[in-house]
Order: C-alpha cells, then sequence, then structure tokens
C-alpha cells in the first residue's frame, strides 16, 4: 500500500484515477477504524490533508453556504454563517459522536461512506442541498437525493472526490431542528428526523421532514409534508404525516434496534420534533 | 505489507523519527515505537476515548490517525501534560474526588477535560459530561469524575 499527499486537487484525482481500488483519506474518523478491523484493504491511500481549498464554511452571493469536503463536523457545528432554517445542519454536526470526533471527522467524508444512521445526510436532505464531484474528467453536481442509491451505496464514481457541499437559503423565517434518538449520547442513530419549519399566524407556511436511520438513505415524502403545511398543526394532521413516513421507510433489525421498534418510534420522533420546531417559532 | 517509512513527528515539543507503515496509527507510534504508554489502546475504534491525546491543541483520538498525515501536526500527550504546572488542579481534583478506579480510562479523560478547563475553567455538570461523553469508563458511574472536573479549579480547593 502506498500513502500519499497531493498537494492540489488536481494531483489528488490524477493519483485516484491511477489506483485502482484506492481510498481518500478525509478525517480519518471511519476509513481508519475500518483499516484498524481490517475491513478495507485499499491500494493506496489518498490524504486530502494538504488540500486546503476543500477546508471552511463560505457563504456564496445567491445566499447559499458552501461546505468545503473537509471542514470538520466541529466547525459545521459552531458556524455562524448557517442561520435559520441552515441551521438543522450544525444541529446535525452538533449530534455526531463526541468531541474528539467531531475534531477530526469530515462533511465529505461522511457523504462518501453515506452510513445510514449518519446525522448529516437528513439534514442535507430537508435543506435541499447538492454535492460537488471532481474527478479527470468533469467536475458535476448532484442532489442530495441522487447521493445514496442503496445501503453504503453512492453515485460517486470510483475516480470521484466529494469537494464540497452547497446548502441553499431556507424558507425565510424558518427554523431548523434535528431529533435524534440514539442508544447513548454519541451514538449512531436508532431514527432521527430533520426539520425545517416556518409558520404564519399560527399556520404552517412550510414544513420540510426528512427521517434519518431508516431506510438505505434519507426518507422524505412531500405527501407527508402536505399535511402539515397549511394545517394549524392538528392532532390528525400530524399523526397523518408520521404514518406516511413511517410506511416510506424500509429500516433494518440491528443492534441498535429492530425494524419493527423504528417503524414504531417515527411517528413519535416526527411529532416530537414539529413541537420542538413549534416551541422554537415561540409558538 | 508495504515497507516502513521514516517520518518525523512533533511529539511533546520534541521531533521524534519514527518508522512507520501507510496504516501504522499515531496510538501504535506511541505505545509501540516510543513506549509513551499513557494513551491505552481499547477499542482502536475511536469509541471509547482511551487513546485521546492533543493534536494542535484538539482533543482527538490517537488510535484514528495515522501518523504519515501528521508530519506537520504538534501532538501532545499525557505525559507532557503530566509535566505541566496548569495541569496539577485537575490532577489533584481527581485524587481527592476518588475519579480513578480501575485508571485504563483516566489519562483519556484528563486529556478531554484538560482542553475543556482550558476553555472553561468552571463548567457546569452538564458541560463536564459534554466534553467527557467520549470517554467510557466502566468502573465510575462517571459522577465523581464529573465532580473532579466541576471543581478543579474551585478557589477554595487551590
Amino acid at each position: 500500500m502506498d500513502f500519499y499527499r497531493p498537494a492540489s486537487l488536481a494531483e489528488a484525482v490524477s493519483l485516484l484515477a491511477q489506483h485502482e481500488d484506492a481510498r481518500c483519506l478525509a478525517g480519518g474518523a471511519t476509513l481508519v477504524a475500518m483499516l484498524n478491523a481490517n475491513l478495507v484493504a485499499p491500494s493506496a491511500l489518498i490524504s486530502l490533508a494538504d488540500l486546503r481549498e476543500l477546508s471552511g464554511i463560505s457563504a456564496l452571493p445567491d445566499g447559499s453556504i458552501k461546505i468545503g469536503a473537509m471542514t470538520r463536523h466541529a466547525e459545521t457545528a459552531c458556524s455562524t454563517l448557517l442561520r435559520g432554517g441552515q441551521r438543522v445542519l450544525s444541529a446535525a454536526a452538533q449530534k455526531i459522536a463526541n468531541a474528539p470526533v467531531r475534531n477530526m471527522g469530515t462533511i465529505g467524508g461522511s457523504l462518501a461512506f453515506a452510513d445510514p444512521a449518519a446525522d448529516y445526510l437528513p439534514a442535507l436532505t430537508v435543506l435541499d442541498a447538492s454535492i460537488e464531484l471532481a474527478s479527470p474528467a468533469v467536475n458535476r453536481v448532484i442532489t442530495i437525493a441522487e447521493h445514496v442509491t442503496d445501503w453504503y451505496t453512492t453515485a460517486l464514481q470510483p475516480d470521484e472526490i466529494i469537494t464540497g457541499v452547497i446548502v441553499p437559503p431556507a424558507p425565510d423565517q424558518a427554523v431548523g431542528v434535528f431529533e435524534k434518538l440514539e442508544r447513548t449520547a454519541g451514538d449512531f442513530a436508532i431514527a432521527s428526523v430533520a426539520l425545517i419549519l416556518a409558520t404564519g399566524k399560527s399556520k404552517c407556511k412550510a414544513a420540510r421532514i426528512a427521517v434519518g436511520a431508516c431506510a438505505p438513505g434519507p426518507v422524505r415524502r412531500r405527501e407527508a409534508e402536505a399535511f402539515i403545511e397549511g394545517s394549524n398543526f392538528e392532532e390528525a394532521a400530524i399523526q397523518e404525516c408520521g404514518r406516511v413516513l413511517a410506511q416510506a421507510c424500509d429500516p433494518v433489525d440491528d443492534v441498535r434496534a429492530t425494524a419493527e421498534y423504528r417503524r414504531l418510534v417515527v411517528p413519535r420522533l416526527v411529532a416530537k420534533t414539529i413541537a420542538r420546531g413549534r416551541a422554537m417559532l415561540g409558538e | 505489507m508495504s515497507a516502513k517509512q521514516i517520518v518525523t513527528l512533533k511529539i511533546n515539543g520534541r521531533a521524534r523519527e519514527i518508522r512507520a507503515e501507510p496504516t501504522t496509527t499515531l496510538l501504535t507510534v506511541l505505545r509501540d515505537e516510543l513506549t509513551l504508554t499513557g494513551s491505552k489502546r481499547g477499542c482502536n475504534q475511536g469509541v471509547c476515548g482511551a487513546c485521546t491525546v492533543l493534536i494542535d491543541d484538539r482533543p482527538v483520538r490517537s488510535c484514528l490517525s495515522l501518523a504519515m498525515n501528521l508530519t506537520d501536526r504538534t501532538i501532545t500527550t499525557i505525559e507532557n501534560l503530566a509535566e505541566r504546572q496548569e495541569f496539577a488542579p485537575l490532577q489533584r481534583a481527581m485524587l481527592e474526588y476518588g475519579a480513578v478506579q480501575c485508571g485504563f480510562c483516566t489519562s483519556g479523560v484528563l486529556v478531554s477535560a484538560f482542553s475543556l478547563l482550558r476553555r472553561t475553567p468552571h463548567p457546569s455538570a452538564d458541560e463536564a459530561r459534554a466534553a467527557l461523553s467520549g470517554n467510557l469508563c466502566r468502573c465510575s458511574g462517571y459522577v465523581k469524575i464529573i465532580e473532579a472536573v466541576c471543581h478543579a479549579h474551585d478557589e477554595a480547593r487551590s
């Protein structure tokens, strides 16, 4: 195995194209754990540590926020550039693992691995975020909905590197909420709910809801959100929203919970998240 | 397996030449090459926190850090903290509150707590719990550890 520390993105994508079964090393929080457990044996490690252009959070002219792929969870968790509904992303970052892991792990690494229970995925889904990819041939942008294609499988091609995430502006006057059901603080989620919520005159103006850890990728359904948007948050509407989302889930039994438990808990977690969002809006 | 390469790491204020393969972790370097055995190998998966060290003054997992990726970073281990005056109040508090049982988690706990106390000398119990949530202790139930960290810089004690 070879270890490379390319000095530019062009060099990094070229190395990745040259080495079949090479892996990019971002923060190491997942890849090194897998190396330690002999779960992966890449032909080469390509460290992205020296690619400064992949680090940091910046505001774009159209009001979107760009998060470089090498940005650590700790920085995303406390960024003041993420505002209103975009705070769902910083809230998710704050719930990842624990402080030392948040000092290491990166948003690009998390997306590349695409653990179904990873906290960023549902948050980026309600934000309608997109992912920037670079390869020797072409740079492209995919939507978050296109990214996860199956369990632990993404649309990333073998010669592509995630370079950044684009978070568009959230609806006006919205709040972002991330609710995570976990066995113990810092564990992967049993189930999670990301929510962007805006209200006016106690009616719901906008609701975007995604469920994490209950399918290969985040579960979001417009028909579930339609029960909430325009409603006065009647109990029946919230229940129907949760029911549609739970039905759309495809959970599995694992060490954290059974599939049946996840189906039962999703509507309650959705209701709890909406209640928290309304409280944050001062209702 | 790949051949070992010589790399230089800055550890506890000294440049140390070590031999590493691409997959050699900082924890392996510390314990097996440099006999800095204060950092413990618990899970080797980044979960238990017993291997926590400071890199550029931030707590990270040495078991998830590859040596070859750290040539331009500043690494500080528990052995170095133990020689610092500013570390003594935390050490004393851990003793006085009986916050050590088997001791396996203790060095990782101390590194995390030291980092917290630098930013927040008088943390609340919730702040201490949050800062230590990545350090597993299977003996104590955490109560005494949290008390020790919260009261490390109490005036009555110092």
